[in-house]
């Protein structure tokens, strides 16, 4: 399992960047946001409705043990991450949209999170040690919205603090991942060899069929393409560290090192994942721009 | 032209303006910088905020004592003897007032360049002035190496977005231009130095103080402005001085006693162009204010931080830069609380937009009159006064104005003629263009081309630039009362109206609008062309309509017609 010193760690890193996380805006675009909230409420859908029940579905689908159904629901239930702004941006999506989702993801998380983890928990049998107390997520993300509250108001009263705190947590989105790979793959490294097929599958699954899905309920709703490639992004891109941290300060022992395995190679591979949806995203998102400066030279040629 | 021309505008200044314009305080612009930077010392001067929020200031103090650097630097480094020109190149922020400033304390000619010039633009202009120092945003730094050998420019002087911002914002502003933006190109090789104006500071700092700009006076060259002006080349007008100094005391006289030196200004207008040049640097600096600097207002998001993080009391700008920032929702929702008024000019100010401008934030916008060739102001709405839609106001303080005919001849009272100006802001000349002086410049007086009418009370309207002026089956009209009344519909975010060759007409009207993102109801030229006929006569109602994603513009912001017209000419040559 992670040492004391690692768990600590890990909080303050998930502090960090909940804090760079806040205080990537204001309160008052907070409130500008939701004048038309159309958007984020899409989004949120996706996030809470789409994934968890993905994640329950892969779970029973790959028959999945107790220990590792528990990491892949909590991956599935988890808000948005931070990394997705940062993969917003490249593939030419809509930032703002992006910030806003992953902030009001993490905030509905505090009630949704505990909500759905006992539903699918339950529906899925996990039962006894491995049942993560809905109370424990809950006081988790209380404690953790402290620093993402702060943030707001820190970027409100002193941006040059706000934005390079605002810097430091997206830089630490990723250092995190890379401590999480450095502490647990050594460890663990029987335990990946002995990984099947199905693990692999649902781990990265997860993140792809949330992003496939994502951008469909997205369209279906009425938002455009580049909306929706955002909201895709954002729905299968989620909060791996905090799945881990939560884990962490839950079990012990060598069942922590098993139920940590899902959302450990799902913080790897979604980066990868990200990474090639993000340039395909892209490339349409040029695509369409092209074609909509093509569409204006032929006005102006008539 | 020798008679005495009327003013009757007089009565309307009422009992807040003097009718005549006394004297300046001051002898030049530097030493304008000296009194205010001794006067308001600690006061912060200027703070620069770029889009995401991150900020840095300079003190009314440091502005002094960074320009006293730079002159040094100028005058003992560089060796630039008084009266030679330095251009700057730079977008808004912290470095341009200490390089201008410094630029003026070293007894030296600016000449404002804007950043966005291609290499030719830029060589035209700095052979044209004999630039010999070029103080360039290190964003265009690329542009350099094909600039530089083709003209006498001997001193390059960097200076970034960032610039004197703290450190760590300085470092993150900076590393996200680098990384993120990709707009900090590498500086090229060049055989003249190149110095970042850290460094020239530092120099200047070791170097003698220059004071011999105590003996500038008001008649001395202050400025080369270049100006397309109506003719098309670029020139440089030559601005003195004291045509600075009176234009700082006239846009005071408009702005009464609602300006002072606790006022917070929002410079979203580049500082290279006279309108913000002389509105917010000059006259806010002299006051003891505080500018708030946007490097860049486009998008109009980019103005969102600066707006929200100060109480701005002033805002300047142009009628596409208010319509842009009403069409915000973050504007909209939360319009600036402490704003007292805003200032238009550049172009005319459409009806719905000013109305708009009203309903949102509760103050008006007063809307000037000027030109590049009168540093800029000639005309403004008093505060005091009831607002005139449509009016460009009466002419400043020392001003006069009389509308002629192409006989130079006044017109009657009522008819419409074109505008000329005389006063202590019109400029000398321009530079090196006798020729070209001689076209604009008449005893004094100079001929805007733009076409006005005045009413009784001596409040001018423009009608029209008199090359504008559509002619349909020998009927004038007006481009910008077209523009006015679409303007008004409300799918319409933006439009513009040029005359095409027409068989029957001679001339017809051709519209361009851009559908308002914000409606619903997609524009339809059937719509265009019905509302046109509710509200304007036959003849000015547009033969063609055509919609557009967006229109060109100025860097500052104006809808350029010349552009339409180009392309239009392109398609009648090719014969469509």
């Amino acid at each position: 399992m992670l040492t004391e010193l690692e768990t600590t760690l890990l909080g303050i890193m998930m502090m960090v960047i909940m804090l760079g996380m806040g205080a990537s805006m204001t309160p008052r675009d907070f409130r500008i946001a939701f004048r038309k909230p159309k958007g984020i409420l899409v989004g949120l859908l996706s996030q809470f409705a789409v994934m968890p029940f993905l994640g329950f579905l892969l779970a029973v689908g790959l028959g999945l043990p107790p220990a590792l159904v528990v990491g892949l629901l909590l991956i599935a239930c988890m808000p948005g991450g931070t990394t997705s702004n940062i993969f917003a941006y490249f593939s030419k999506g809509v930032l703002a949209l992006s910030i806003m989702m992953t902030v009001v993801s993490t905030l509905v998380a505090v009630a949704m999170v505990p909500l759905l983890l006992s539903f699918y928990g339950g529906l899925a049998g996990v039962t006894g040690d491995f049942a993560i107390p809905p109370g424990n997520v809950a006081q988790i993300l209380v404690v953790l919205l402290i620093p993402t509250i702060l943030g707001m108001g820190l970027r409100k009263l002193n941006p040059n603090i706000g934005a390079t705190i605002e810097l430091i947590g997206s830089f630490m989105g990723v250092v995190v991942i890379l401590f999480l790979i450095a502490s647990w793959v050594p460890r663990n490294y029987q335990l990946l060899l002995d990984t099947g097929f199905p693990i692999y599958f649902a781990t990265i699954g997860i993140g792809l069929i949330g992003m496939l899905f994502g951008y469909w309920v997205a369209r279906g709703l009425g938002q455009d393409t580049n909306r929706s490639r955002t909201i895709s992004l954002e729905t299968g891109i989620q909060n791996g560290p905090l799945a881990v941290l939560v884990i962490t300060l839950t079990f012990t022992g060598a069942m922590q090192q098993e139920v940590l395995l899902i959302p450990v190679l799902y913080s790897l591979f979604i980066v990868l994942s990200s990474t090639a949806i993000t340039l395909w995203y892209r490339r349409n998102a040029t695509r369409e721009a092209l074609a909509r400066d093509a569409a204006k030279l032929g006005v102006e040629t008539r | 032209m020798t008679h005495d021309f009327p003013r009757p505008w007089q009565a309307a200044y009422g009992s807040e303006i003097a009718p005549d314009l006394a004297p300046s305080a001051h002898h030049s612009i530097a030493h304008l910088v000296s009194a205010s930077t001794h006067a308001f010392g600690k006061r912060r001067a200027f703070t620069c905020v770029v889009p995401n929020g991150m900020n840095g200031s300079l003190s009314y103090a440091q502005v002094g004592a960074m320009s006293d650097a730079f002159a040094s630097f100028l005058r003992h480094h560089c060796k630039l003897a008084p009266g030679a020109r330095v251009a700057v190149q730079l977008p808004n922020g912290l470095a341009y007032p200490v390089a201008v400033f410094g630029a003026f304390k070293a007894g030296c000619v600016l000449v404002n360049t804007n950043p966005l010039y291609t290499p030719d633009e830029m060589i035209h202009q700095f052979r044209d002035s004999g630039a010999e120092v070029l103080v360039i945003s290190d964003m265009f730094a690329d542009k350099l190496a094909e600039v530089i050998p083709q003209t006498q420019i001997r001193h390059v002087v960097l200076a970034g977005v960032p610039e004197f911002f703290p450190r760590v914002p300085e470092a993150v502003v900076r590393g996200v231009q680098k990384v993120w933006n990709r707009n900090l190109p590498p500086v090229p090789a060049l055989n003249v130095p190149v110095l970042r104006i850290r460094a020239a500071l530092k120099l200047g700092r070791g170097l003698p103080a220059v004071t011999d700009w105590d003996a500038l006076r008001p008649d001395d060259l202050a400025l080369l402005q270049y100006t397309g002006g109506t003719t098309g080349v670029a020139k440089g007008a030559m601005l003195t001085h004291g045509n600075i100094l009176a234009n700082i005391d006239q846009v005071k006289a408009m702005g009464a006693r609602y300006m002072t030196g606790e006022d917070v200004i929002l410079t979203a207008l580049p500082l290279y162009h006279i309108f913000a040049f002389t509105a917010n640097l000059m006259v806010f600096f002299e006051l003891g204010a505080r500018n708030i600097l946007v490097p860049s207002p486009r998008p109009v998001q980019n103005i969102q931080r600066a707006l929200e993080n100060y109480p701005v009391t002033w805002i300047t700008g142009v009628n596409t830069l208010f319509n842009g920032l009403m069409n915000e929702e973050w504007f909209a929702a939360f319009p600036p609380k402490h704003l007292k008024a805003a200032i238009a000019g550049g172009t005319a100010l459409h009806e719905a937009v000013a109305a708009r401008w009203h309903s949102i934030t509760g103050t008006r916008i007063a809307e000037g009159y000027g030109l590049t060739e009168t540093a800029p102001l000639v005309s403004f709405n008093p505060l005091d006064q009831p607002v005139r839609v449509g009016s460009i106001g009466i002419p400043a303080p020392g001003t006069d104005v009389v509308l002629v005919n192409d006989q130079a001849e006044p017109v009657a009272q009522g008819e419409a003629g074109e505008l000329i100006v005389r006063g202590p802001q019109v400029m000398r000349g321009y530079w090196n263009r006798p020729d070209e002086t001689e076209k604009t410049l008449q005893n004094g007086w100079v001929f805007t081309g733009d076409v006005a009418v005045m009413d009784e009370d001596g409040y001018l309207k423009i009608v029209d630039r008199k090359k504008d002026m559509v002619l349909v089956s020998g009927f004038n009209v007006y481009p910008n009362e077209v523009e006015d009344c679409l303007s008004k519909m409300d799918s319409v975010l933006e439009a513009a109206v040029i005359g095409v060759p027409d068989k029957g007409t001679g001339e017809a009207v051709r519209a361009y609008v851009v559908q308002n993102p914000d409606v619903a109801a997609q524009i339809t030229k059937e719509d265009v062309v019905a509302h046109c006929r509710k509200h304007l006569a036959a003849y000015k109602v547009p033969r063609s309509v055509i919609i557009r994603d967006e229109l060109p513009k100025s860097p500052i912001g104006k809808i350029l017609r010349k552009d339409l017209k180009a392309e239009v000419r392109a398609e009648f040559a090719k014969g469509a």
